[in-house]
């Protein structure tokens, strides 16, 4: 991997960007709006390097590893990768078009919060600071 | 002018899968074309605008005169590509036993096509769960022979690898991807556009502007799509205004044909903004053709987007037309707004979202900027844009 040591390292990251997502009310209310289980599953980078959102009925939870259900929308893509979209530093169109991102479910409740990207990016490098990852924030 | 330097993110990647082909009278190949793809029997997808104003028989008369199969004529689409409408549109297709499509059309037909052939290609029968995942590029293959005839210029999605479906029960426009959704083949004869109307000659021409403009504005541009974007601008401004003034002028109609595709290169690559997200918005809940709403919010949008990329806007007025030697790059870019109202005005769309009963108060919109905030495009406007943006813009193009 590029960005991590190993996928323990990314879910860390990636719960506590989660964590902190669920404080902004803004960005929290977006997410229990797409009122969906959603498995952003980061296997290819190694065994249990998954995080899951289950923001269904008006909960926002979330969790490393399993869902507890099935999901709604499955997102696949690499740990490294997803270190990328966090930061607002993956193009999404050319990422799906290459395969790197590969979506299965319904998306378009996800989708609607693509244009808060840039804030959940801003949050995502507070939280790399935080966690004493300063040299992952990609420049 | 002296060119500016154009800054564009140093990793991206371009495509263009469908083969184009020009010339008036063009339809006469469509059976030699069908045949090189392994199509055998076809059925037509298009609208009953265009079969009572003949333009669909011109291609069934193409077709009939060929060796290829006519396996039936399936006229119901309406304006917006339904998912209704795509789920009938493909059991029409099995029904008739055919193994390739053409479409004759706008982007309403099109889009319809596109979806149809993904459901035929895949074996299902409703297009509903596919919307919703909005890219369907894991485990794609390539799908049955497909002809796009387009009959405005346009939209340009007979060769975009995306497509627009109206979820009529959630009242919201979908964006889904595909990567062999495009036409195989995107036959444009501008014979088939000499009966447009001018009303509808102007909007289309203004929605191939827009995506023009967009693409060569957006976070996304990059030199491949500017070399088509802003030539598919000289290209518009130059022959709409003939277009909508001398309507059987196939000179005219064909380089707007061609520009409009040459736009749908650019977009399709480069992606759009905020008109498109703001337009997709008054398309779900308002009805507004897309062509149009593009064309009423671009130029509000435009202004709004000036600071973040003058040198940009500054070759849209190079572009235009406008003589930009010796002016500051913002100061071009006023000319290109003021250029756009024009052309506007003289190609008759003189209308604002009043006209369409779009609210004039915030509660009022709040539902448009709900729907428009979320919209994918909007990622790719060169501004960042805050709900409030989105209402000002609104009510700008009141």
């Amino acid at each position: 991997m590029e960005f991590w040591k190993d996928p323990q390292e990314a879910v860390t990251a990636i719960l506590k960007l989660h964590e902190e997502v669920a404080k902004d009310p803004e960005l929290s209310e977006g997410m229990k709006k797409v009122n969906q289980l959603i498995l952003y599953d980061y296997t290819e980078s190694g065994p249990g390097c998954a995080v899951w959102v289950d923001a269904r009925g008006g909960k926002l939870e979330f969790g490393a590893g399993d869902p507890p259900g099935t999901p709604d929308l499955v997102m696949s893509l690499s740990a490294d990768d997803a270190h990328r979209s966090w930061s607002d530093k993956l193009n999404p169109v050319m990422a799906i078009t290459r395969k790197k991102i590969r979506v299965k479910g319904s998306a378009t409740g996800l989708l609607k919060l693509a244009p808060k990207l840039k804030k959940v990016a801003a949050v995502y490098i507070q939280v790399l600071k935080d966690l004493g990852m300063e040299d992952k924030i990609i420049k | 002018m002296k060119y500016p330097e154009l800054s564009f993110e140093p990793f991206f990647s371009w495509v263009n899968r469908s083969r184009i082909m020009y010339s008036p009278g063009l339809r006469s190949e469509v059976g030699y074309e069908m045949a090189q793809l392994g199509g055998t029997r076809a059925v037509i997808f298009t609208d009953k605008g265009l079969v009572d104003a003949g333009v669909a028989g011109m291609v069934v008369e193409a077709v009939e005169k060929s060796d290829l199969a006519l396996a039936g004529v399936f006229d119901g689409i309406l304006q917006d590509a339904r998912i209704d409408l795509i789920n009938e549109g493909a059991r029409f297709y099995r029904e008739k036993g055919a193994d390739c499509l053409i479409a004759v059309g706008g982007g309403s037909v099109m889009d319809t096509a596109k979806a149809i052939n993904i459901l035929i290609g895949d074996g299902l029968d409703d297009f509903a769960p596919l919307a919703a995942q909005a890219a369907l590029w894991d485990g794609a293959k390539p799908l049955p022979p497909h002809i796009a005839f387009p009959t405005t210029a346009g939209t340009g999605c007979e060769i975009t690898n995306a497509m627009v479906v109206l979820d009529t029960e959630a009242h919201a426009k979908l964006q889904v991807t595909h990567p062999f959704c495009n036409s195989d083949i995107a036959m444009l004869d501008p014979e088939l556009t000499l009966k447009l109307p001018a009303k509808i000659t102007a909007f289309t021409g203004m929605d191939a502007l827009t995506h023009a403009i967009e693409g060569v504005t957006s976070n996304n541009a990059e030199p491949i799509a500017d070399a088509l974007g802003f030539h598919a601008i000289r290209m518009i401004c130059r022959y709409l205004p003939v277009a909508v003034r001398e309507p059987d002028n196939v000179d005219a109609r064909g380089n707007m044909l061609l520009a409009s595709t040459i736009a749908g290169m650019c977009f399709v690559n480069a992606m759009t903004g905020a008109v498109h997200a703001l337009a997709h918005t008054l398309g779900a809940l308002h009805g507004i053709p897309h062509g149009l709403a593009n064309a009423i919010m671009l130029p509000h949008v435009m202004a709004f987007n000036l600071e973040e990329r003058p040198d940009r806007f500054m070759m849209v007025a190079d572009a235009m037309g406008i003589p930009v030697d010796g002016k500051e790059p913002i100061e071009a870019g006023r000319l290109a707004v003021q250029a756009v109202k024009a052309l506007l005005k003289e190609v008759g769309l003189t209308q604002t979202l009043k006209d369409f009963g779009v609210p004039g108060e915030r509660e009022g919109l709040q539902p448009l900027v709900d729907l428009a905030s979320g919209d994918g495009q909007i990622s790719y406007n060169p501004r960042y844009v805050e709900e409030e943006d989105i209402i000002n813009l609104y009510l700008k193009a009141r």
